[in-house]
């Protein structure tokens, strides 16, 4: 369904130059769900926002659907793969209604019958009828994360790129959202690619997964690995610690207040 | 049982909007020692107006009422704003969430924590620099020296906020309240700044108030831990007790989370009872 084979974003020139993504490859099957986990700058939304054109391709190939993408994104692309961002907080155009929102995609690929496909949507997402004309101010966290995902959705896309999307959300949001993705993508047969820093999410969502650090691939598991605790990078060992929460070496007594 | 470092009883937290009144945090009752208290809710509980309200840092129209909210017997509601200048930065501190914003982006980090220090300490400049660049060390920076001479733009998420923390210590306070210190951070950086302020707690005695979303971040670092929902405790325990939650929201909390350890699916989501918020 997606393969990418040596990929390399650069941004900037001479000194200003960036290597964010340093010879990445990887391949997913159709309805996989696969991961990219590390940390702040490891280059994991990079590779995403390469993949769906917003960020440069400075060398490589991604090939969605056995096609490789061209640049410009064509119309096709975008209805086989759609993207949900991080914060539905900046995502949403504060000024549009949901319906505005849902509508865009349709009337841009020139889909007939909006009507019913928003609502469609809406119900997939599990929101009702009645949010179809409220502003994103009037919605919570999670709802306007549900929205964003009913946009993703409503084109029909195979793939779906998902950069954080529980990471703005509280936890019992989260818990919400992540069963709302794990059952869309039984229901619909999605190919997910998910980029998160929290493995635990990673590991919930996806089969496979790709451990990024300084731009580069350091090790591609399995969440069934990472669950027995068996990696053999450090680096991943270490995030899987971290995942834990905090330890202390050597428990200290608490001191005696100062009299 | 000595005395408490902080006594806080029924501390109210109200707005008054055009909408109507707001009441962010309803009775908050607690006593803090020298220890680690972990406060923990989800967005709108209440914890971070909780922490605030000690300080007197509850932005207008807030309006912060208390039965008792007294710091080493010192009344905070009746001090003047001089003892309570002389307070803030001093004897009590906070370290907030992002340091991108609570860093002065146009002073290098090493005027900012002089600046800190002589504002509570008489000091000359020879001193106070002495004072800054061994606080940079010891919230391990490698090269104090450098790090001193930078601007906040120029050092990463996890520097800022060891030099934030720098900044906040230097002047040796007995209570510190970190507002979600960690939360702008990577997980193994986050690891590291919690390792510097548990050695600087347990080091110096300090009392800690560790505000955070992370229920298990803060069952894993606190003695105790406050769980907030709906401006109120529902529910206070010691942190190794976690397990055994008695509130149904602190145990849905817990169980909504995605562990490496269970794979559990559908996760169990968080039926909110109204009566929780009574």
């Amino acid at each position: 369904m997606l393969d990418i084979q040596n990929l390399n974003v650069v941004f900037g020139t001479g000194r200003l130059r960036v290597d964010a993504v340093k010879n990445v490859s990887f391949h997913v099957e159709p309805g996989a769900a696969y991961g990219l986990v590390g940390e702040s700058g490891s280059g994991k939304s990079t590779v995403l926002r390469a993949i769906c054109g917003l960020a440069p391709i400075t060398s490589g190939r991604v090939v969605v659907e056995g096609k490789e993408v061209t640049s410009p994104r064509s119309k096709a692309f975008y209805r086989t793969a759609q993207m949900v961002f991080q914060d539905p907080y900046a995502s949403l155009h504060p000024r549009h209604t949901v319906d505005r929102t849902l509508s865009e995609p349709l009337a841009i690929h020139g889909e007939k019958d909006a009507e019913a496909r928003i609502l469609q949507a809406l119900r997939e997402v599990g929101l009702g009828p009645s949010f179809r004309f409220r502003y994103p101010h009037q919605l919570s966290g999670g709802q306007r994360q549900r929205i964003a995902i009913a946009r993703a959705l409503i084109l029909r896309p195979k793939v779906l790129l998902l950069d954080e999307p529980t990471s703005a959300l509280d936890a019992s949001v989260q818990a919400e959202i992540l069963n709302l993705l794990d059952d869309l993508r039984r229901r619909l047969g999605l190919t997910y690619i998910l980029v998160s820093h929290d493995l635990a999410v990673v590991a919930h969502l996806c089969e496979r997964l790709l451990v990024m650090q300084h731009g580069e691939a350091v090790e591609e598991t399995t969440s069934a690995a990472l669950r027995s605790g068996v990696a053999t990078n450090d680096y991943t060992q270490s995030l899987i610690q971290a995942s834990q929460g905090f330890t202390r070496v050597a428990p200290q007594p608490l001191q005696a207040p100062a009299a | 049982m000595t005395k408490p470092l902080l006594d806080v009883e029924d501390l109210r937290v109200r707005f008054h909007l055009r909408t109507g009144t707001v009441e962010a945090v309803r009775g908050v009752s607690f006593q803090l020692g020298r220890e680690r208290l972990g406060i923990v809710g989800e967005s709108g509980s209440g914890k971070s107006q909780t922490g605030r309200a000690i300080l007197g840092l509850t932005p207008p129209p807030g309006e912060v009422t208390a039965k008792r909210l007294a710091f080493d017997g010192i009344d905070l509601q009746k001090a003047s704003k001089r003892t309570l200048r002389t307070l803030r930065g001093g004897r009590i501190s906070m370290v907030m969430q992002d340091p991108k914003y609570s860093l002065n982006p146009v002073m290098t980090i090493g005027e900012q924590i002089i600046e800190a220090y002589q504002a509570h300490v008489k000091a000359g400049k020879a001193e106070a620099r002495d004072r800054a660049l061994a606080m940079l060390e010891a919230v391990k920076m490698r090269d104090p020296g450098r790090v001193f001479s930078l601007y906040p733009h120029e050092v990463s998420g996890g520097m800022g906020q060891r030099a934030m923390i720098a900044m906040m210590l230097v002047t040796e306070p007995d209570l510190l309240i970190a507002d979600e210190p960690t939360s702008a951070l990577d997980v193994t950086v986050s690891m590291e700044v919690l390792r510097i302020l548990d050695e600087l707690v347990s080091e110096r005695g300090m009392g800690l108030i560790f505000i955070s979303h992370d229920l298990k971040l803060v069952s894993s670092f606190c003695d105790r831990v406050l769980v907030m929902y709906a401006g109120r405790v529902v529910e206070e325990l010691e942190a190794k007790n976690l397990r055994d939650a008695q509130h149904p929201y602190t145990q849905g909390l817990m169980r909504c989370l995605p562990t490496l350890a269970n794979d559990v699916r559908p996760l169990p989501t968080l039926n909110r009872d109204p009566a929780w918020a009574l």
